[in-house]
């Protein structure tokens, strides 16, 4: 949703240029925040359209048709002999105490998240790229928050420096 | 036939189908050379561990390259909408891409014109399309894990990024309850095979086993082990085995994959897939 019109225009165009499936509309009364243009994107696709938008087009949130309109923010810790899981949604990220090596990574469904499995494994938590930078979509930025909770953790632990 | 469709971790890769041969941790089809990781490898190579273990035809697969764009998962969809009143699955197995509601209803509207509607399994992304476009109840095996199971829970939410946070609780103590709202909501396909530090089985509201043992507390840190559970239990089901019975002895054998490789929270899936086939030997699928 959008403040003015010719942001929503505008965001149509550079979402469209990338690629992504997205159209003009009317935003439910419910839902009406600033003017009466609003974007339907998929919302699984939400990591993406943010990096689109960001430094580009101003925008007053984004948000599901139906249900809750916040990220789930749970956050959950598991500790293990040497390692230590971190469910953040529906993802869950094992990284190695002392290391703070990603171990493992697993949880999700959207496509991005083998991908993202695949190009973190094996590297420390605080030398990878942010999921959501890499990613797409909703997984993708669970996986933000789960890789955010490793890192409080691990430097929490007095291991995670320099 | 037994037909799986899935995206996998590769930019370059077309859409392929056919047979996979495997070579130690890859997967081979149409020259194209797969890493067996965590997601649609996963599931592809624990199928194939027990059409091997059975002697029953291998898996039908279809494949795109997709890193997160939606490109090779919309490749995917088209051609499954195109082609599957021709190829006939009997059992099709949906496994990740991106929820796209529109085309999974065609997908749907497409199985439905097949001359025997296919036994349909969804897990990961079709999971959450086919849950978000009211069509679960048309399902026969949804394979959620915890979180998942609260994203079937609730009526509203169109991926588990989405869920109201009185549902969000991954303690195990609570799944007996989420499955109930879950079927309540229509958000349960006929069988459900919850997978966690408890798998449940249940069916139309009634949960029919709960599998603890062995217990393997660092199989939930192992990317690919809910994957393996769906590959198993679509093998057993195309196998003639029922579904209930699939979903229960798919639990069982993955945990028992997971004791035979001497798993540790650092553990690849692949080592566990390599398991089955001795995990399968020690279960009596005969009763």
């Amino acid at each position: 949703m959008f403040d003015n019109v010719g942001d929503a225009i505008r965001a149509e165009k550079i979402l469209k240029n990338n690629g992504y499936h997205c159209r003009l509309v009317a935003p439910p009364p419910a839902l009406r925040k600033g003017c009466d243009l609003a974007l339907d994107i998929n919302l699984v696709e939400q990591a993406a359209v943010e990096r689109l938008l960001s430094d580009k087009v101003s925008y007053v949130a984004i948000t599901p048709l139906a249900g809750t309109a916040e990220l789930i923010n749970v956050v959950q810790t598991y500790r293990y002999d040497g390692y230590t899981m971190v469910k953040a949604g529906n993802m869950k990220l094992t990284f190695e105490d002392g290391s703070g090596v990603i171990v493992n990574i697993s949880g999700g469904g959207c496509p991005d998240i083998p991908y993202l499995h695949l190009e973190l494994l094996g590297r420390r938590l605080d030398q990878i790229p942010q999921p959501r930078e890499l990613g797409h979509t909703l997984c993708a930025l669970m996986l933000d928050r789960a890789v955010e909770g490793a890192l409080e953790i691990w430097r929490g632990s007095g291991k995670g420096c320099c | 036939m037994l037909l799986m469709a899935g995206i996998m971790p590769l930019k370059d890769l077309p859409l392929v189908k056919g047979r996979v041969r495997r070579e130690d941790d890859l997967l081979v089809i149409e020259g194209y050379r797969i890493p067996c990781t965590q997601g649609t490898a996963a599931m592809v190579s624990a199928a194939l561990e027990v059409t091997g273990h059975l002697k029953t035809d291998p898996p039908y697969f279809v494949f795109a390259g997709d890193t997160g764009r939606g490109k090779g998962s919309r490749q995917l969809y088209q051609f499954l909408i195109d082609n599957l009143t021709a190829l006939q699955p009997q059992v099709l197995v949906l496994h990740y891409w991106l929820p796209v509601l529109k085309l999974m209803r065609d997908l749907y509207e497409a199985a439905v014109r097949c001359s025997k509607k296919p036994v349909l399994i969804a897990d990961a992304g079709s999971m959450y399309a086919a849950k978000a476009c009211g069509l679960a109840p048309e399902f026969d095996v949804f394979t959620p894990d915890a979180a998942e199971l609260a994203f079937l829970a609730d009526p509203e939410a169109l991926h588990p990024a989405y869920i109201s946070k009185h549902l969000f609780e991954t303690e195990s103590d609570r799944h007996p309850e989420l499955i109930t709202t879950a079927y309540n909501n229509k958000g349960a396909s006929k069988i459900l095979l919850v997978k966690g530090k408890r798998d449940i089985v249940a069916a139309e509201d009634r949960i029919i086993a709960v599998i603890d043992e062995p217990d393997i507390p660092a199989m939930e840190c192992i990317g690919g082990t809910g994957d393996t559970i769906t590959g198993m239990c679509a093998a057993l089901i195309y196998s003639g085995m029922s579904l209930e019975k699939a979903a229960v002895t798919s639990a069982k054998v993955n945990r028992m994959a997971g004791l035979l490789a001497g798993v540790n929270p650092a553990s690849r899936i692949y080592e566990v897939i390599k398991r089955i086939p001795a995990a399968l030997a020690q279960a009596d699928l005969n009763n």
